[in-house]
Protein backbone atom coordinates (compact mmCIF):
# COMPACT_ATOMS: atom_id res chain seq x y z
CA UNK A 1 0.00 0.00 0.00
CA UNK A 2 1.45 3.37 -0.97
CA UNK A 3 2.57 5.71 1.77
CA UNK A 4 1.41 9.32 1.50
CA UNK A 5 2.62 12.11 3.77
CA UNK A 6 0.64 15.33 3.49
CA UNK A 7 3.00 17.21 5.82
CA UNK A 8 6.13 16.65 3.75
CA UNK A 9 4.06 15.99 0.59
CA UNK A 10 5.68 12.69 -0.28
CA UNK A 11 4.31 9.58 -1.95
CA UNK A 12 6.09 6.21 -1.92
CA UNK A 13 4.73 3.37 -4.07
CA UNK A 14 5.75 -0.28 -4.38
CA UNK A 15 5.72 -1.89 -7.83
CA UNK A 16 6.41 -5.61 -8.27
CA UNK A 17 7.68 -7.18 -11.51
CA UNK A 18 6.14 -10.68 -11.65
CA UNK A 19 6.37 -13.47 -14.21
CA UNK A 20 7.84 -16.89 -15.00
CA UNK A 21 11.53 -17.72 -14.60
CA UNK A 22 13.86 -16.14 -17.16
CA UNK A 23 11.13 -13.91 -18.60
CA UNK A 24 13.26 -10.78 -18.06
CA UNK A 25 12.12 -9.22 -14.77
CA UNK A 26 15.63 -8.59 -13.47
CA UNK A 27 16.68 -7.38 -16.93
CA UNK A 28 13.98 -4.69 -16.74
CA UNK A 29 15.39 -3.39 -13.46
CA UNK A 30 18.98 -3.61 -14.70
CA UNK A 31 18.09 -1.55 -17.75
CA UNK A 32 16.28 1.07 -15.64
CA UNK A 33 19.28 1.19 -13.28
CA UNK A 34 21.64 1.74 -16.22
CA UNK A 35 19.59 4.60 -17.63
CA UNK A 36 18.65 6.62 -14.56
CA UNK A 37 21.05 9.30 -13.25
CA UNK A 38 22.84 8.38 -10.03
CA UNK A 39 21.16 11.10 -7.99
CA UNK A 40 17.70 9.79 -8.90
CA UNK A 41 18.24 6.19 -7.87
CA UNK A 42 19.60 4.14 -4.98
CA UNK A 43 21.77 1.06 -5.09
CA UNK A 44 20.20 -1.92 -6.85
CA UNK A 45 19.98 -4.80 -4.40
CA UNK A 46 19.89 -8.32 -5.87
CA UNK A 47 19.44 -11.35 -3.66
CA UNK A 48 20.46 -13.95 -6.22
CA UNK A 49 21.95 -17.45 -6.39
CA UNK A 50 25.55 -18.03 -7.50
CA UNK A 51 24.23 -18.46 -11.04
CA UNK A 52 22.49 -15.09 -10.90
CA UNK A 53 18.96 -16.48 -10.64
CA UNK A 54 16.80 -14.36 -8.36
CA UNK A 55 16.55 -16.06 -4.97
CA UNK A 56 14.46 -13.59 -3.01
CA UNK A 57 14.11 -10.31 -4.91
CA UNK A 58 15.81 -7.50 -6.77
CA UNK A 59 15.13 -4.02 -5.48
CA UNK A 60 15.62 -0.60 -7.07
CA UNK A 61 14.47 2.65 -5.46
CA UNK A 62 13.71 5.56 -7.81
CA UNK A 63 13.01 9.23 -7.18
CA UNK A 64 10.50 10.39 -9.81
CA UNK A 65 10.53 14.02 -8.69
CA UNK A 66 7.45 16.16 -8.11
CA UNK A 67 4.01 15.11 -9.35
CA UNK A 68 1.00 17.21 -8.41
CA UNK A 69 3.16 18.84 -5.74
CA UNK A 70 4.15 15.53 -4.15
CA UNK A 71 7.72 14.23 -4.12
CA UNK A 72 7.13 10.80 -5.62
CA UNK A 73 9.32 7.76 -5.00
CA UNK A 74 8.91 4.29 -6.46
CA UNK A 75 10.28 1.05 -5.05
CA UNK A 76 10.70 -1.50 -7.84
CA UNK A 77 10.89 -5.17 -6.84
CA UNK A 78 11.16 -8.40 -8.81
CA UNK A 79 10.07 -11.81 -7.56
CA UNK A 80 11.89 -15.10 -8.21
CA UNK A 81 10.13 -16.68 -11.17
CA UNK A 82 10.95 -20.32 -10.55
CA UNK A 83 7.94 -22.35 -9.45
CA UNK A 84 9.41 -23.59 -6.14
CA UNK A 85 10.04 -20.08 -4.79
CA UNK A 86 6.36 -19.34 -4.23
CA UNK A 87 6.79 -18.63 -0.51
CA UNK A 88 9.18 -15.78 -1.26
CA UNK A 89 6.98 -14.48 -4.08
CA UNK A 90 4.16 -14.09 -1.56
CA UNK A 91 6.40 -12.10 0.77
CA UNK A 92 7.54 -9.72 -1.95
CA UNK A 93 3.95 -9.18 -3.13
CA UNK A 94 2.87 -7.91 0.30
CA UNK A 95 1.78 -4.30 0.11
CA UNK A 96 2.27 -3.98 -3.66
CA UNK A 97 0.61 -0.94 -5.23
CA UNK A 98 1.03 -2.20 -8.77
CA UNK A 99 2.25 -5.21 -10.73
CA UNK A 100 4.07 -5.57 -14.03
CA UNK A 101 3.58 -9.07 -15.38
CA UNK A 102 6.60 -9.83 -17.57
CA UNK A 103 5.62 -12.56 -20.02
CA UNK A 104 8.11 -14.49 -22.15
CA UNK A 105 6.87 -14.11 -25.72
CA UNK A 106 8.34 -17.42 -26.90
CA UNK A 107 5.56 -19.75 -28.06
CA UNK A 108 7.04 -22.66 -26.09
CA UNK A 109 6.82 -20.60 -22.89
CA UNK A 110 3.08 -19.95 -23.10
CA UNK A 111 2.17 -22.59 -20.51
CA UNK A 112 4.72 -21.12 -18.06
CA UNK A 113 3.22 -17.65 -18.60
CA UNK A 114 -0.29 -18.92 -17.90
CA UNK A 115 0.86 -20.84 -14.83
CA UNK A 116 2.68 -17.79 -13.46
CA UNK A 117 -0.33 -15.54 -14.09
CA UNK A 118 -2.59 -18.00 -12.27
CA UNK A 119 -0.05 -18.11 -9.44
CA UNK A 120 -0.14 -14.30 -9.24
CA UNK A 121 -3.94 -14.32 -9.01
CA UNK A 122 -3.82 -16.98 -6.28
CA UNK A 123 -1.18 -15.15 -4.24
CA UNK A 124 -2.99 -11.81 -4.50
CA UNK A 125 -6.24 -13.48 -3.49
CA UNK A 126 -4.56 -15.06 -0.45
CA UNK A 127 -3.62 -11.56 0.71
CA UNK A 128 -7.26 -10.52 0.60
CA UNK A 129 -6.76 -8.22 -2.38
CA UNK A 130 -9.16 -8.14 -5.33
CA UNK A 131 -6.93 -8.51 -8.40
CA UNK A 132 -9.43 -6.46 -10.39
CA UNK A 133 -8.57 -3.44 -8.23
CA UNK A 134 -4.80 -3.91 -8.42
CA UNK A 135 -3.10 -1.66 -11.01
CA UNK A 136 -1.40 -3.97 -13.48
CA UNK A 137 0.38 -3.90 -16.83
CA UNK A 138 1.46 -6.80 -19.06
CA UNK A 139 4.84 -6.69 -20.78
CA UNK A 140 5.45 -9.08 -23.70
CA UNK A 141 9.21 -9.44 -23.54
CA UNK A 142 11.66 -10.98 -26.03
CA UNK A 143 9.75 -9.66 -29.05
CA UNK A 144 13.16 -9.25 -30.70
CA UNK A 145 13.50 -13.04 -31.17
CA UNK A 146 12.79 -14.54 -34.64
CA UNK A 147 9.12 -14.33 -35.65
CA UNK A 148 8.71 -18.09 -35.86
CA UNK A 149 9.71 -18.48 -32.19
CA UNK A 150 7.51 -15.85 -30.57
CA UNK A 151 3.83 -15.08 -30.34
CA UNK A 152 2.69 -11.68 -31.59
CA UNK A 153 1.35 -9.17 -29.02
CA UNK A 154 -2.21 -9.74 -30.29
CA UNK A 155 -1.85 -13.51 -29.76
CA UNK A 156 -0.46 -12.96 -26.25
CA UNK A 157 -3.33 -10.57 -25.51
CA UNK A 158 -5.75 -13.35 -26.51
CA UNK A 159 -3.99 -15.88 -24.26
CA UNK A 160 -3.17 -13.76 -21.21
CA UNK A 161 -4.97 -10.43 -21.20
CA UNK A 162 -8.55 -11.28 -20.26
CA UNK A 163 -9.06 -7.97 -18.48
CA UNK A 164 -7.88 -5.74 -21.37
CA UNK A 165 -5.03 -4.37 -19.25
CA UNK A 166 -2.41 -2.09 -20.81
CA UNK A 167 0.15 -4.28 -22.60
CA UNK A 168 3.59 -3.36 -23.94
CA UNK A 169 5.77 -5.34 -26.40
CA UNK A 170 9.39 -5.26 -25.25
CA UNK A 171 13.01 -6.24 -25.73
CA UNK A 172 14.21 -5.57 -22.18
CA UNK A 173 17.79 -6.54 -22.93
CA UNK A 174 18.12 -3.56 -25.28
CA UNK A 175 15.60 -1.43 -23.39
CA UNK A 176 12.77 -1.39 -25.93
CA UNK A 177 9.46 -1.12 -24.07
CA UNK A 178 11.03 -0.87 -20.60
CA UNK A 179 10.39 2.85 -20.21
CA UNK A 180 6.90 2.50 -21.69
CA UNK A 181 6.09 -0.31 -19.23
CA UNK A 182 7.24 1.71 -16.22
CA UNK A 183 5.29 4.70 -17.47
CA UNK A 184 2.14 2.63 -17.95
CA UNK A 185 2.23 1.01 -14.50
CA UNK A 186 3.13 4.33 -12.83
CA UNK A 187 0.12 5.95 -14.46
CA UNK A 188 -2.15 3.09 -13.32
CA UNK A 189 -0.87 3.29 -9.73
CA UNK A 190 -1.08 7.08 -9.51
CA UNK A 191 -4.49 7.09 -11.18
CA UNK A 192 -5.75 4.89 -8.39
CA UNK A 193 -4.29 7.33 -5.87
CA UNK A 194 -5.91 10.25 -7.67
CA UNK A 195 -9.23 8.49 -7.28
CA UNK A 196 -8.62 8.19 -3.55
CA UNK A 197 -8.98 4.44 -3.47
CA UNK A 198 -5.48 3.41 -2.41
CA UNK A 199 -2.73 4.22 -0.01
CA UNK A 200 -2.08 4.92 3.59
CA UNK A 201 -2.04 8.43 4.94
CA UNK A 202 0.92 9.84 6.84
CA UNK B 1 23.28 12.85 11.87
CA UNK B 2 20.00 13.39 10.05
CA UNK B 3 16.64 12.36 11.43
CA UNK B 4 13.59 12.52 9.21
CA UNK B 5 10.07 11.41 9.89
CA UNK B 6 7.28 10.76 7.43
CA UNK B 7 4.77 10.57 10.28
CA UNK B 8 5.25 13.19 13.00
CA UNK B 9 4.08 11.02 15.91
CA UNK B 10 7.20 8.89 15.50
CA UNK B 11 9.64 11.77 15.99
CA UNK B 12 9.82 12.15 19.76
CA UNK B 13 10.06 8.41 20.57
CA UNK B 14 12.69 8.00 17.82
CA UNK B 15 14.92 10.84 19.02
CA UNK B 16 14.72 9.59 22.61
CA UNK B 17 15.61 6.03 21.58
CA UNK B 18 18.55 7.16 19.42
CA UNK B 19 19.97 9.15 22.36
CA UNK B 20 19.40 6.50 25.01
CA UNK B 21 20.60 3.50 23.01
CA UNK B 22 23.41 5.32 21.14
CA UNK B 23 22.07 3.85 17.91
CA UNK B 24 23.84 4.73 14.67
CA UNK B 25 20.98 3.99 12.26
CA UNK B 26 17.30 3.44 12.99
CA UNK B 27 14.48 2.79 10.53
CA UNK B 28 10.81 2.47 11.49
CA UNK B 29 8.82 0.97 8.64
CA UNK B 30 5.74 -0.96 7.64
CA UNK B 31 6.08 -4.73 7.08
CA UNK B 32 6.15 -3.95 3.33
CA UNK B 33 9.28 -1.81 3.79
CA UNK B 34 7.66 1.65 3.58
CA UNK B 35 9.64 4.02 5.80
CA UNK B 36 7.84 6.04 8.48
CA UNK B 37 10.90 7.47 10.24
CA UNK B 38 14.68 7.20 10.14
CA UNK B 39 17.84 8.34 11.80
CA UNK B 40 21.31 8.33 10.26
CA UNK B 41 20.72 8.19 6.50
CA UNK B 42 21.62 11.06 4.19
CA UNK B 43 19.81 9.86 1.04
CA UNK B 44 16.24 8.59 0.85
CA UNK B 45 17.10 6.15 -1.93
CA UNK B 46 19.82 4.49 0.22
CA UNK B 47 17.41 4.25 3.11
CA UNK B 48 14.81 2.49 0.95
CA UNK B 49 17.24 -0.33 0.17
CA UNK B 50 17.97 -0.94 3.85
CA UNK B 51 14.25 -0.85 4.66
CA UNK B 52 13.47 -3.36 1.90
CA UNK B 53 16.08 -5.79 3.24
CA UNK B 54 14.99 -5.33 6.87
CA UNK B 55 11.35 -5.93 5.97
CA UNK B 56 12.38 -9.00 3.95
CA UNK B 57 14.30 -10.49 6.89
CA UNK B 58 11.31 -10.06 9.19
CA UNK B 59 8.89 -11.41 6.59
CA UNK B 60 11.00 -14.48 5.82
CA UNK B 61 11.56 -15.16 9.54
CA UNK B 62 7.81 -14.97 10.14
CA UNK B 63 7.19 -17.39 7.26
CA UNK B 64 9.81 -19.79 8.65
CA UNK B 65 8.22 -19.56 12.10
CA UNK B 66 4.86 -20.49 10.58
CA UNK B 67 6.41 -23.47 8.81
CA UNK B 68 7.98 -24.91 11.97
CA UNK B 69 4.94 -24.11 14.12
CA UNK B 70 6.60 -21.43 16.23
CA UNK B 71 5.05 -18.14 17.30
CA UNK B 72 6.44 -15.26 15.24
CA UNK B 73 9.98 -14.22 16.17
CA UNK B 74 9.47 -10.77 17.68
CA UNK B 75 13.12 -9.79 17.73
CA UNK B 76 16.11 -10.82 15.63
CA UNK B 77 19.70 -9.91 16.47
CA UNK B 78 22.76 -10.16 14.24
CA UNK B 79 26.18 -9.63 15.81
CA UNK B 80 28.96 -8.26 13.62
CA UNK B 81 32.61 -7.26 13.93
CA UNK B 82 31.89 -3.52 14.04
CA UNK B 83 28.11 -3.26 13.88
CA UNK B 84 25.21 -5.15 15.39
CA UNK B 85 21.70 -5.23 13.95
CA UNK B 86 18.54 -5.40 16.04
CA UNK B 87 15.29 -6.05 14.16
CA UNK B 88 11.93 -6.16 15.87
CA UNK B 89 8.25 -6.29 14.99
CA UNK B 90 5.72 -4.30 16.99
CA UNK B 91 1.95 -3.90 16.88
CA UNK B 92 0.51 -0.37 17.06
CA UNK B 93 -2.94 1.17 16.53
CA UNK B 94 -1.61 2.31 13.13
CA UNK B 95 -0.92 -1.31 12.20
CA UNK B 96 2.08 -3.65 12.46
CA UNK B 97 5.49 -1.99 12.18
CA UNK B 98 9.10 -3.12 11.95
CA UNK B 99 12.06 -1.31 13.53
CA UNK B 100 15.65 -1.86 12.41
CA UNK B 101 18.50 -0.56 14.60
CA UNK B 102 22.19 -0.59 13.69
CA UNK B 103 24.59 0.02 16.57
CA UNK B 104 28.35 0.05 17.14
CA UNK B 105 30.75 -0.78 19.95
CA UNK B 106 29.82 2.33 21.93
CA UNK B 107 26.72 0.47 23.11
CA UNK B 108 25.57 -3.14 23.50
CA UNK B 109 22.74 -5.45 22.48
CA UNK B 110 21.55 -5.43 26.10
CA UNK B 111 21.20 -1.65 26.17
CA UNK B 112 19.62 -1.52 22.73
CA UNK B 113 17.13 -4.22 23.71
CA UNK B 114 16.34 -2.53 27.02
CA UNK B 115 15.70 0.90 25.48
CA UNK B 116 13.90 -0.66 22.52
CA UNK B 117 11.17 -1.88 24.87
CA UNK B 118 10.59 1.73 25.96
CA UNK B 119 10.73 2.86 22.33
CA UNK B 120 8.13 0.30 21.29
CA UNK B 121 5.84 1.29 24.16
CA UNK B 122 6.18 4.98 23.24
CA UNK B 123 5.36 4.24 19.60
CA UNK B 124 2.32 2.19 20.60
CA UNK B 125 1.12 4.98 22.82
CA UNK B 126 1.68 7.76 20.24
CA UNK B 127 0.39 5.95 17.13
CA UNK B 128 -2.90 7.20 15.73
CA UNK B 129 -5.49 4.81 14.34
CA UNK B 130 -5.37 4.48 10.56
CA UNK B 131 -7.35 7.40 9.05
CA UNK B 132 -9.55 7.18 5.95
CA UNK B 133 -8.30 9.05 2.93
CA UNK B 134 -9.80 10.91 0.00
CA UNK B 135 -8.34 11.73 -3.42
CA UNK B 136 -4.66 12.70 -3.34
CA UNK B 137 -3.32 13.64 -6.74
CA UNK B 138 -4.85 16.08 -9.17
CA UNK B 139 -6.82 14.37 -11.92
CA UNK B 140 -4.44 15.73 -14.58
CA UNK B 141 -1.29 14.27 -13.00
CA UNK B 142 -0.36 12.29 -16.11
CA UNK B 143 1.38 15.14 -17.97
CA UNK B 144 3.64 15.71 -14.94
CA UNK B 145 4.27 11.97 -14.63
CA UNK B 146 5.28 11.82 -18.30
CA UNK B 147 7.70 14.73 -17.81
CA UNK B 148 9.18 13.19 -14.64
CA UNK B 149 9.78 9.82 -16.29
CA UNK B 150 11.21 11.42 -19.44
CA UNK B 151 13.64 13.36 -17.25
CA UNK B 152 14.46 10.20 -15.30
CA UNK B 153 15.34 8.36 -18.51
CA UNK B 154 17.00 11.47 -19.96
CA UNK B 155 14.66 11.49 -22.97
Amino acid sequence: MSLVNFTTREITCKIVYYGPGRSGKTTNLQYIYSQVPNERRGRMVSLATQTDRTLFFDFLPLDLGSISGFTTKFQLYTVPGQVYYNATRKLVLQGADGVVFVADSQARQLDENIESLQNLHQNVLEQGVDIRGLPMVLQYNKQDLPRDLVLAPAELDDALNFRSLPSVPADALRGAGVFETLKAVSAEVLRKLSQGSAGREG
Amino acid sequence: MTTTVVELWTQEPLLRFVGQASARLVVVMTPAGQVLAQHGFARAVDLMGVAALGAAIMASSAALADLVGEPRYGTIFHAGQRHGIHLAALATPRGPLVALTVFGRETSIGLVGFFFEEFAAALRSAAPAQPARGPILAENFEAELGQSLASLFRR
